[in-house]
């Protein structure tokens, strides 16, 4: 289990000469099923940040990531920070911001989210957009 | 969840999509006066410059109309229309700032709001009022704080609510109690009616 605050600024290097690629920014989350896609990485101020699938990493530990090549992907999702975001019920009332996810390093998938309202399985997660985490309502309320 | 919102409140509101996308803001709220509903919402853009929208929501588009957002389905929720027919439609189904008549005649005051029934029903369910002396007595803070539930008004238009001479209107506070009283007295017309 890991947390994505606990990944952020960790160094990212490459395995043979352990060169050190960069920082990690930030991850990019993908719904159905919910897991982090891919990793984004900060080269410093004067150059510009890769981007690198999860699946491309060949090691996940506490202290580093490591990465099989530092070749970024041929197509880059559109990145929606998790972190912070505003959660949203479906029946648009707020239910405070996310501070923090879980997710497993193996499978990159998503095991929890804390949000500031208590903790969010992720079978309640609908979707993940510019403005909001949008979360089904505890109370499911359909229009029939 | 079926929480009353003011109308007013609704205006500037996020339009957002399931995905969690912000396609639009509300602009104005068009009321269907002979269903006693909301028929649609005018749009604005995004950033604060960016005018109205030439696209409206149609009310059947809503998923659920909550207190800190519209949700729609996705952006395909939105409907095309020209700018001058949603300005038409604001104008007709405004309600807002619509003279307040009794059914003998006399001007009683103004709409200043509409409590709508959030969630998936939009339903209509009180006026606030602006007040003349005639009906209700004392400040103007007092007067401002008038409503009138809906099932009083005896006719609606876009420019002109009637109500009965003798309307059991509610000055209040406390918002929440008047709330319960029309609640109990839909719940009562229901049982009369069923």
């Amino acid at each position: 289990m890991m947390l994505f605050s606990r990944v952020r600024g960790l160094p990212v290097l490459t395995p043979g000469d352990a060169d050190r690629v960069g920082e990690v920014r930030g991850l990019t989350v993908d719904g159905a099923p919910w897991r982090v896609t891919h990793v984004r990485i900060g080269r410093g101020r004067l150059r510009k940040g890769a981007v690198v699938a999860w699946s491309a990493l060949r090691a996940a530990g506490p202290d580093m990531l490591v990465v099989r090549s530092a070749g970024g992907p041929d197509e880059v999702p559109p990145h929606r920070e998790l972190l912070g975001s505003r959660v949203l019920t479906e029946c648009g009332e707020e239910r405070g911001t996310v501070l923090d996810a879980a997710f497993d390093p193996v499978t990159a998938r998503i095991e929890a989210v804390l949000t500031t309202r208590g903790e969010l399985p992720p079978d309640r997660l609908l979707g993940l957009g510019d403005h909001a985490l949008v979360v089904r309502s505890g109370t499911a309320h359909h229009r029939v | 969840m079926n929480g009353l919102t003011a109308v007013r409140a609704l205006t500037t509101l996020p339009v957002v999509t399931l995905g969690g996308d912000a396609v639009a803001h509300v602009k104005d709220t068009v009321f269907d006066t002979s269903a006693g509903r909301i028929a649609s919402f005018t749009l604005t853009g995004r950033t604060l410059l960016s005018g109205p929208l030439p696209r409206d929501l149609p009310w059947p588009a809503v998923h659920c109309l909550g207190r800190h957002a519209v949700m729609v389905r996705d952006a395909g929720a939105l409907c095309e229309l020209p700018l001058s027919a949603a300005r038409r439609d604001a104008a007709r189904g405004r309600l807002l700032g619509a003279q307040v008549l009794t059914d003998d005649g006399e001007t009683v005051g103004t709409v200043l709001d509409v409590l709508v029934e959030g969630g998936t029903s939009g339903r209509l369910v009180a006026f606030r009022l602006a007040a003349h002396r005639e009906l209700v007595h004392g400040s103007r803070h007092r007067r401002h704080r008038v409503y009138v539930p809906r099932g009083e008004a005896v006719s609606l238009t876009g420019r002109t609510l009637v109500i009965p001479a003798h309307a059991r209107t509610y000055v209040t506070d406390d918002l929440p109690a008047f709330v319960a009283r029309v609640g109990a007295g839909h719940d009562r017309g229901r049982d009369v009616a069923s």
